[in-house]
């Protein structure tokens, strides 16, 4: 068993090195965000450095404000960085057009929220198929099945037809992992996933996460509040104002 | 995804059911101008079957008898049959026959004929025959010998009435290739004496001689290229002692060229003949400006009112749809999350606007294909009622579409992480 700090410092070295190592799934190098709105200027990133390994589980830690989501959406390539650069499975991504940002999004991660963001005019099963919508070539009865075992994967098989607003928050929460995790990414991304939940419901997501993590290696990197759940991660990033702290 | 974005549709039916009802009266409003439109045309491009140029009208009013001529000019559903004096009728048979003497020495005029009503006048005279039982409506004139000639019709099959006809033991009628198809189909009309309804303003009377097809004439339009065909059939004017009244209308043929100065000429030349009786003369030409545009005013009023509202239901819409785009930010930037690309968003948008308007579209077209089911606007043809359809729908399709690009184009500008960052 490889403690957190351990890796949080090979991780620092490797960059340090300047020599990537195959098995990063993600790596930031000197990565900056500024918000710019009218005169004010706010800067939500500044000098990030690190790499998350292939099958790692991580935590990202700090105050409200202190750039967590920034974070993770740069990773997630919901936002683009205003310096550095960002490798997601050895590729540079600053370059990419629209189209190809889509496809790393389709086929490389998967994006959990706080809030669930389920369609609530959509099914369960409807809404667990999203992201087959948007790959080429599959099938309705495929995507129905890859949904279907999404489901069974997060013990929602008995809920698969009903609405959003007809389950519990951990449920809608299952949903949102199942979506998540349709489309089989190797990357898994949760900002606050447990934020919404009491920490019963909490634990459960905590623990279907962790069984992906083990049972698919999917790398996760999770944005918590919670120290208790942070604690059950392999290594916590921890920042402030922008800034990685150790 | 297209049954993704129906199942979105049919799950949103409370929002979305505002833009199909808008859609819907949007139809029906076009078609409505539409259909006008098309019919006008339609009936623009086929022949009217007679000749207006070079055509004049002499009107012709008995000073004694004004109001009974004023009556006639006007009937509706209603051939003359009052039968004046002998005595009168004799005289003025006698006048008719010397005005059209009188006419005819004038080198420039080539026809003289007489008819009750005149093309492009605004009397109509109608009537109704016994077509197996179903009363077969149709259009009258009553015309002379010359009326052929002058107004250059085409007689398609037998011949036109002439002095074979007088004394006959029936009277002779000419009809339209329309009517002879809507009485005998495809057998020959020629010889065939179809009754008239034993009930009705024009019943039969069983001292009347029965009425003869004589022949059949490609067509008369007497109301001009945009009304549409109609049966119509001509009966025979003599003037002889029989004559029951003096015809209202003499319409004369005369050489290209022909000008105001020929007009002065004429109605001196007439006035002189009968001192009792007043004339006026107007070419046809300018009767079917003056008809035409009676008749287009409408369409045209009709047109611009519908371009008026589809322009209030082009702006009411694009709002709308922008304002369905503004509460779906969050499910737009989840979407692009998933791996949506822009263009994505944009066909989605724009598809289940289309599927929505197809909802509306197919609700439209049932209900407007009822009017032409039950036959309530017979005198529109089908081809006309579904080029009209056709026309309609494609407009609307092209509208919508219209609509939802701005709001389509604002739903790809929507930012994945600012719409997913919550409150
Ligand atoms: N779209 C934005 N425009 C301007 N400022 C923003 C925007 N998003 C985030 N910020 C600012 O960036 C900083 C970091 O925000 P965020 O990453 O959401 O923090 P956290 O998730 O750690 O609470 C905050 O000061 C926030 O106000
Ligand atoms: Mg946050």
């Amino acid at each position: 068993m490889v403690t957190s700090e351990e890796i949080s410092r090979t991780a620092k070295q490797s960059i340090a090195h300047g020599s990537p190592d195959a098995s990063d799934m993600i790596r930031m190098e000197g990565v900056e965000k500024v918000y710019r709105t009218d005169r004010i200027e706010t800067v939500a990133l500044s000098n990030i450095n690190l790499a998350i390994r292939k099958g790692e589980f991580i935590s990202i830690m700090g105050p409200s404000g202190s750039g967590k989501s920034t974070l993770l959406n740069i990773i997630g390539l919901l936002d683009a960085p205003s310096g550095g650069k960002v490798t997601i499975n050895g590729k540079h991504i600053s370059s990419y057009s629209d189209r190809n940002l889509a496809r790393v999004r389709n086929e490389e991660l998967g994006f959990i929220f706080q809030t669930f963001h389920l369609i609530n005019d959509l099914s369960v099963i409807d809404n667990v198929e999203i992201p087959l919508l948007y790959r080429k070539g599959s099938s309705g009865s495929e995507r129905r099945s890859l949904a279907l075992q999404a489901l069974e994967r997060v013990g929602l098989s008995a809920r698969v037809h009903h609405f959003p607003s007809q389950l519990s928050g951990g449920q809608q929460q299952r949903v949102a992992i199942a979506r998540a995790i349709v489309g089989n990414p190797k990357i898994l991304l949760a900002d606050e996933p447990t934020g919404n939940l009491d920490s019963q419901m909490g634990d459960e997501i905590m623990d279907v996460l962790k069984s992906l993590n083990q049972t698919e290696g999917t790398t996760i990197v999770m944005v918590t509040h919670d120290p208790r759940q942070a604690d059950k991660t392999e290594r916590i990033i921890r920042l402030f104002d922008g800034r990685q702290v150790d | 995804m297209i049954k993704h974005m129906i199942k979105l549709v049919w799950n949103r039916k409370r929002v979305n059911i505002l833009i199909m009802i808008e859609i819907f009266f949007s139809f029906i409003v076009l078609f409505a101008a539409i259909l006008g439109g098309v019919f006008y045309i339609d009936n623009y491009l086929k022949p009217i079957g007679f000749e207006y140029q070079n055509v004049w009208r002499i009107g012709i009013s008995d000073n004694q008898n004004r109001e009974e001529s004023v009556a006639s000019e006007t009937s509706r559903n209603n051939e003359p049959a009052q039968p004046g004096s002998p005595q009168a009728v004799n005289s003025k048979a006698e006048t008719v026959r010397q005005l059209a003497i009188a006419v005819r020495e004038f080198p420039e005029v080539e026809e003289v004929s007489f008819a009750t009503i005149a093309p492009y006048s605004n009397s109509t005279m109608e009537s109704a025959m016994d077509g197996d039982g179903v009363p077969i409506r149709f259009g009258v004139d009553i015309v002379s010998d010359d009326f052929q000639k002058a107004l250059g019709l085409q007689v398609v099959l037998g011949r036109w009435f002439s002095r074979e006809d007088d004394g006959q033991q029936y009277q002779p009628v000419v009809i339209n290739q329309l009517m002879a198809r809507e009485l005998f189909g495809d057998s020959d009309p020629i010889g065939k004496e179809p009754r008239r309804p034993k009930k009705g303003p024009d019943k039969e009377q069983s001292n009347e001689p029965p009425r003869r097809i004589v022949g059949v004439i490609s067509d008369f339009r007497k109301d001009g290229e945009y009304a549409a065909s109609e049966n119509f059939m001509f009966r025979r004017i003599t003037i002889d002692d029989k004559m029951e009244k003096t015809p209202n209308n003499m319409l004369i043929k005369v050489r290209p060229g022909a000008t105001a100065a020929l007009e002065e000429r004429l109605i001196k030349r007439l006035q002189n003949s009968a001192r009792n009786f007043s004339f006026e003369i107007e070419p046809l030409s300018k009767m079917r400006e003056e008809m035409n545009l009676i008749r287009l005013a409408p369409v045209i009023a009709g047109g611009l009112i519908a371009a008026f509202l589809m322009i209030m239901v082009a702006m009411g819409l694009t709002g709308v749809l922008w304002q369905n785009v503004t509460q779906r930010t969050r499910e737009i930037g989840l979407r692009r999350a998933k791996g949506a690309t822009k263009n994505k968003i944009y066909q989605q948008i724009l598809g289940e606007l289309v599927i929505i308007s197809t909802f509306g579209l197919a609700i439209g077209i049932i209900i407007v294909s009822q009017f032409q089911i039950l036959k309530v606007i017979d005198f529109i043809s089908l081809r006309v009622y579904v080029m009209s359809m056709i026309i309609s729908v494609i407009l609307i399709y092209a509208l919508t579409v219209l609509c939802g690009l701005y709001p389509s184009r604002m739903a790809t500008k929507i930012h994945p992480a600012e719409a997913l960052h919550y409150e």
